[in-house]
């Protein structure tokens, strides 16, 4: 009786349960991201976090490239506040490797117009347990 | 003839329930519904923590038992009282509108209940005006004060 | 109603979620593209950029839908079960929001957090003390509503209400005035945001000050930018949330003594005396840890490189999972419901409520720059 008043509480016992669920449940998602990424994908295509315009494509397919090498360098409208006013002035990026691995194709040339998420620089193959 | 009584705190929806039963000769039964509303009531809150959710589950039915228990205690004084015989029941279930017409529909004639109706979270919820549209039998809402005379 | 067992127990969840998971795949897939291209009024995306619909105002608005049209005001039986994992997928995307930051970040950006609650935090409790004495209320309401209007909205109202012992009719009307007003501020502060042209840094800061309710600080934070990142809205918006919930036991704790002084011992609900360490391990949200875990795991740079593929890969997750659990949310918003708050609890709420959400704008607009400190 005293349990069917209180109602059903949670899918879990209390929310201490929950609690724990919820980080056991969070680990096995890093864990299958990470696992993933390292292993199992079979190629890695890099996109700009950010519009902007391609101003220089270092590598060419089939180059090995190693972490830490310049890919890709672009210039972008950099957005700041600056005593409260927001102020734009154009910058230049550089992205670097942040693995090793292959490059397979490269989708773009000098003075290129970038899209944020949806243009494909380059499509590379990484070496395996690390994360692209 | 039966009647129900839905039973609140409210004393004069027991009187009236009571004396329409004496003058009529008819069975008195009166119902109490345990609200289990609460743990969907407060569902969405993502933020408690440990068993800050289930201690207060546990006040809210502490609290129902304990109206429970004054409301059918209050109910058969007023009954015995006038001499009339007054079955009691306690039900839970779903939201306490539903539960008074799932009841209602077992063949009662008259269901009386207090309006506003005090219990549980009906203070949110609107039982009276869910059992006006659904009631299966005659409704008789008692006001928790007397009627002022003109 | 009995209570089931082991897979049968797995199994009811399974309609509910799967309602929770086809909406957020069906809107985000068809209705978000379509509404930015839509042309409304002459403007290509206004429904978008004017309303600032997007995935998260639309998954909760779709749940309200659900409870409120479809469903007829309840969580029907089959969906229930489901609709209440909603917690647990909100709680894990919380978790997750911990890889946004580094230690230093954290410690930066939290201590003017920290500054900002405190401050307001008290400043409301005395108020709603003071103006809930004027207008009469018990004592063990002022109480409730003090932890309410104070830290974390309905949390804190449930938190407090057994140990001062408030009616629980009352504290359901202070549940139903706080969510309505969490609600309404969810829907108009992106505009006021948009309006103020105000950076993110100062949105997050301003709703993590401002908003009742912490339940809903994140997803006003997502609504005004629906992007996970550092720098966001709903990064800065976040350390506030955290903040908050981590000083829930302490306000607690702090209430239930004021309620229970010698003078109004009968709204005292046990005998026992109450000490801090029982209220902070009745209380205290475990899952902060978890989003301290994740901190740490970013700030080791376990998680890949900022800007690297794997990140994100998981901040799309972490977007799925609020997703999901945003429309389960909307499922719990009955305005059946939140229509009937009244009494005094509606009064002292809306004064508090509306005074420490318009406070809180000003200071923000005076002294937090628009410069993001990260």
């Amino acid at each position: 009786m005293s349990d069917k008043a209180k109602g059903k509480m949670t899918v879990f016992k209390t929310d201490r349960h929950e609690d724990a669920a919820a980080m056991v449940f969070v680990s096995l998602v890093v864990a299958f991201v990470l696992v993933y990424m390292a292993y199992v994908v079979p190629t890695v295509t890099i996109k700009p976090n950010q519009d902007g315009k391609l101003i220089a494509i270092k590598v060419q397919p089939d180059q090995e490239i190693k972490k830490g090498d310049l890919i890709y360098s672009f210039e972008y409208k950099d957005k700041k506040f600056v005593n409260g006013e927001l102020q734009e002035k154009l910058a230049i990026k550089d992205v670097l490797a942040s693995t090793n691995g292959k490059v397979l194709s490269v989708g773009v040339k000098e003075g290129d117009a970038l899209k944020k998420g949806k243009t494909n620089i380059i499509v590379m193959d990484h070496e395996k347990g690390t994360l692209p | 003839m039966k009647i129900l009584l839905a039973l609140d705190d409210s004393a004069r929806a027991m009187d009236e329930a009571v004396r329409l039963a004496s003058e009529r000769g008819a069975g008195l039964t009166a119902l109490f519904v345990l609200d289990t509303g609460w743990s969907v009531y407060i569902g969405s809150d993502f933020l408690l923590g440990s068993t800050a959710r289930s201690k207060f589950l546990e006040y809210t039915r502490d609290a129902e038992f304990a109206q429970e228990h004054a409301a059918l205690e209050l109910v058969r004084q007023r009954a015995q009282a006038a001499g009339v015989a007054c079955e009691v029941k306690t039900v839970t279930g779903g939201h306490i509108a539903d539960e008074i017409i799932k009841e209602a529909a077992q063949g009662y004639d008259l269901l009386v209940m207090s309006r506003p109706f005090r219990r549980g979270l009906e203070v949110v919820r609107d039982a009276p005006a869910a059992i006006l549209k659904a009631a299966p039998c005659d409704v008789l809402f008692v006001r928790d004060q007397p009627a002022p005379q003109a | 109603m009995e209570e089931k067992k082991g897979l049968a127990h797995i199994l009811a969840i399974v309609p509910g979620l799967a309602v929770m998971v086809g909406t957020l795949y069906l809107l985000r897939t068809f209705v978000e593209p379509w509404m930015k291209d839509a042309v409304v009024f002459g403007q290509k995306g206004w429904l978008v950029q004017v309303l600032s619909l997007n995935y998260i105002l639309l998954s909760i608005i779709a749940g309200i839908i659900y409870r409120n049209v479809f469903f007829g005001g309840k969580i029907p039986d089959w969906a229930e079960a489901g609709f209440r994992t909603t917690r647990l997928f909100i709680k894990s995307g919380v978790i997750m929001l911990g890889s946004l930051y580094t230690l230093q970040k954290l410690a930066k950006v939290g201590s003017i957090a920290i500054l900002l609650i405190s401050t307001f935090v008290f400043g409301t409790v005395f108020f709603v003390i003071w103006y809930g004495k004027r207008i009469g209320m018990e004592r063990s309401m002022i109480g409730v509503m003090g932890a309410s209007c104070g830290v974390c909205g309905v949390s804190a109202a449930v938190a407090t209400s057994p140990g001062v012992n408030a009616k629980p009719s009352e504290v359901a009307l202070a549940i139903a005035t706080i969510l309505g007003f969490g609600i309404m501020t969810m829907f108009v502060s992106p505009f006021i945001g948009k309006a103020l042209s105000m950076s993110d840094y100062q949105f997050g800061a301003w709703v993590g000050t401002g908003i009742l309710n912490s339940g809903q600080v994140l997803a006003t934070c997502l609504a005004f930018n629906p992007t996970f990142a550092p720098g966001t809205a709903v990064a800065y918006g976040e350390i506030w949330n955290v903040v908050r919930v981590i000083s829930i036991p302490f306000v607690v704790f702090i209430i239930t003594t004021w309620a229970c002084k010698a003078e109004a011992a009968e709204s005292c609900a046990t005998g026992e005396k109450m000490s801090l360490t029982k209220v902070f391990k009745d209380r205290f949200p475990i899952f902060v840890l978890g989003f301290f875990g994740m901190t740490a795991l970013s700030s080791l740079g376990w998680l890949g490189a900022e800007g690297s593929n794997t990140l994100h890969l998981m901040r799309d997750v972490m977007s799925w999972i609020f997703g999901i659990g945003l429309v389960g949310q909307g499922a719990y918003i009955d305005f059946r419901e939140l229509k009937r708050a009244g009494g005094k609890p509606l009064r002292v709420g809306l004064v508090a409520g509306t005074l420490k959400y318009v406070v809180a704008l000003i200071v923000i607009m005076l002294f937090v720059s628009k410069d993001a400190s990260f």
